[in-house]
């Protein structure tokens, strides 16, 4: 029998490979390819999440596992939000994030700036400056407690040089006043780089040629600088601050190595004082109702962030 | 409003010259268009009178004031640019009126309120005022761009091929707006451009530029009607002016390299036979493809001809141009 052209076309076109062998779809082929990942994700976030939840309404001690858990309620809740040394250590994380968030956008803005003027070998203090990064925290925060050694450190030795005072007349992790400066100094000393690479990446997006037309619209360098780089860069800006502040909200390894969080409580970050509320005082129940409250600070925070950059963006 | 001379300006990057010992007088009020292919100096005049970039050697007078080492605010010139550079985070208003708020312009704010949309009404463009910069269709974007030199009152305006990514009836519009405008104003402008029918519609000079050097510098009939060499002919003129053999039809004048031919300066009808190879017809005008001794000619004739591919046309030259070697023109 005559096959007519089109017939023919379709029969030589070859089917999908999944429904040749097994008579599945591609939607299923799909969830195939998903499954894994999905399950893998359920496995090691969304359980531990919803687990988490739970112990955080009993007193569950994970170093007594054979004891009968008791059902709380908000007791957890309640302890925490009232508890002053909590509070405490919630405002030394404010101004740990505040502070290292101002001087590394301030001065990681700033190198940027410089850098972005591309004087001869910029490249090359661009590779120095992005040095810090570079290292580990845990040899970060070591190698910084020998520069605040009052005795020998050259960072009390550089104070000193600048203002005449004795090297060995402040410590700078021992004192109480002095360490929450201490872990802000060392963070934006590592991290400031971070900060200059994407206001670097903000300021080489905008073309040379916005300038020429600011020149001839009579613009002065101050008036070119905030009504166009400034807004330009904002977006890149903010992105930065928001990697930096959940960064430095969730801040362990750099500081434990340097104070460990003293003296006192000073330096103890909420991160670190959960980590002792869980594996060193073993109140796992107790532990996972203070993690709920800071995963709900943190997702709340980042959210309304996050809101602001797209407003910011779309502008 | 103001003249601007540039004297003696030479510009090098590197081992490439591009402006070389360039002499060029826009007078007062006249619309000035300066033509040539790409690396020609063009724009490297442009950015050099707009203090953007500065001369090797020369002098720039703006208004008979000389320019060197004066900044671009200093020396009040308004710039539209090839590829718009519009802020691209500033709605459409925003950008009218940033030229308008600098101190140096001194002006109140609701007249630059109504500066901006009278502007815009102009342009076409006061129904988008609200938009940013970057929802625009490049035409819109491009007559912001216009726009934002327009709304201010500076000594002289300069273009650099502010059409040239336009579509062709886009390009039609503003070539008319554009000098009506620059008519009504009786401002001062330097225009840069590549399309020869720019440059002969709106120009009342056209200088042309040929590796950095002006090889000519007059109104637009003038270069079109008496070239001073072969390269300068071939800037203007639609179909392209023919260049064949100089005693193709007959004794040339001594030192005479080529010959070159207009359509209008081929009389159909007489002389000797050619071969029509090709008709088109563009409806206003038919363009005729010749075969003559083998050499290719394009010449126009009525729009309504009856000729047909493989016909003989009769051909002889009428008043040609006859150029040297060095491409010369060569005078009778």
């Amino acid at each position: 029998m005559a096959q007519s052209p089109i017939t023919r076309a379709a029969q030589a076109t070859p089917e999908p490979l999944a429904r040749r062998i097994r008579g599945l779809s591609d939607r299923a082929i799909a969830w195939i390819f998903i499954a894994p990942s999905i399950f893998l994700l359920l496995a090691v976030n969304i359980f531990p999440l919803i687990w988490t939840i739970r112990l955080s309404f009993t007193d569950y001690r994970v170093n007594r596992p054979n004891r009968d858990i008791e059902w709380v309620g908000l007791q957890n809740y309640r302890r925490i939000l009232t508890d002053s040394d909590i509070w405490q250590t919630m405002q030394a994380t404010a101004h740990f994030l505040i502070w290292t968030i101002v001087l590394q956008v301030l001065i990681g803005f700033a190198l940027a700036w410089l850098i972005n003027s591309k004087f001869r070998s910029s490249n090359f203090w661009t590779t120095i400056i992005v040095l810090p990064m570079m290292l580990s925290p845990a040899v970060v925060g070591n190698f910084w407690t020998f520069l605040y050694q009052p005795q020998i450190g050259l960072f009390n030795h550089a104070i000193a040089f600048v203002t005449g005072a004795d090297p060995a007349s402040f410590s700078m992790i021992g004192d109480v006043a002095l360490a929450p400066w201490a872990i802000v100094i060392a963070d934006t000393w590592m991290w400031t780089p971070f900060v200059m690479l994407i206001c670097l990446a903000g300021l080489r997006s905008i073309p040379e040629s916005i300038y020429e037309a600011a020149e001839c619209d009579r613009a002065s360098k101050w008036r070119q600088f905030w009504t166009l780089t400034v807004p330009m860069v904002l977006p890149f800006l903010m992105l930065a601050v928001l990697f930096r502040g959940i960064e430095n909200f969730k801040m362990f390894d750099l500081v434990v190595q340097l104070t460990g969080g003293g003296p006192g409580n000073t330096t103890e970050l909420t991160s670190i004082n959960l980590k002792r509320e869980a594996f060193e005082k073993w109140r796992t129940g107790y532990a996972s109702a203070y993690a709920v409250i800071l995963f709900v600070t943190v997702f709340g925070l980042a959210s309304i962030y996050v809101k602001a950059l797209n407003r910011v963006k779309d502008r | 409003m103001a003249e601007i001379v540039l004297r003696n300006i030479t510009r090098r990057y590197g081992e490439l010259t591009a402006l070389e010992k360039l002499d060029l007088t826009v007078p007062d009020g006249a619309f000035v268009v300066l033509l040539g292919p790409t690396g020609a100096g063009k724009t490297t005049t442009l950015r050099i009178v707009s203090g953007l970039e500065a001369p090797d050697l020369g002098e720039v007078f703006i208004g008979g004031q000389p320019m060197n080492g004066l900044p671009p605010a200093q020396r009040n010139v308004a710039m539209v640019f090839q590829q718009y550079s519009l802020y691209p985070h500033l709605t459409v208003r925003d950008n009218l009126s940033f030229p308008l708020k600098s101190p140096l312009s001194q002006t109140p704010r609701h007249a630059i309120a109504e500066k901006v949309v009278r502007v815009a009404e102009t342009l076409q463009i006061a129904h988008k005022l609200d938009n940013k910069a970057t929802e625009l269709s490049g035409g819109e974007m491009q007559r912001v761009s216009i726009g934002r030199a327009l709304v201010r009152n500076p000594s002289v305006y300069l273009m650099d091929e502010p059409l040239s990514s336009l579509d062709a009836k886009l390009r039609a519009d503003l070539r008319i707006e554009l000098k009506s405008i620059q008519a009504d104003s009786g401002a001062t402008l330097l225009y840069v451009t590549h399309d020869q029918t720019e440059a002969m519609t709106m120009a009342s000079h056209i200088g042309v530029l040929d590796h950095g050097r002006l090889v000519q510098f007059g109104p637009p009939r003038e270069i079109y009607a008496d070239p001073v060499s072969l390269y300068a002919a071939s800037r203007l003129g639609q179909p392209r002016i023919n260049i064949l053999p100089a005693d193709l039809f007959g004794p040339a004048p001594s030192g005479a390299k080529f010959i070159g031919l207009r359509p209008e300066q081929i009389c159909q009808g007489k002389g000797q036979d050619s071969l029509v190879a090709r008709v088109e017809r563009l409806g206003d005008q038919t363009r005729l493809h010749l075969k003559f001794r083998d050499h290719d000619i394009v010449t126009i004739t009525d729009a309504h001809t009856a000729l047909h591919a493989g016909d003989i046309v009769p051909i002889q030259p009428d008043a040609p141009f006859f150029f040297a070697a060095d491409g010369a023109r060569i005078r009778a």
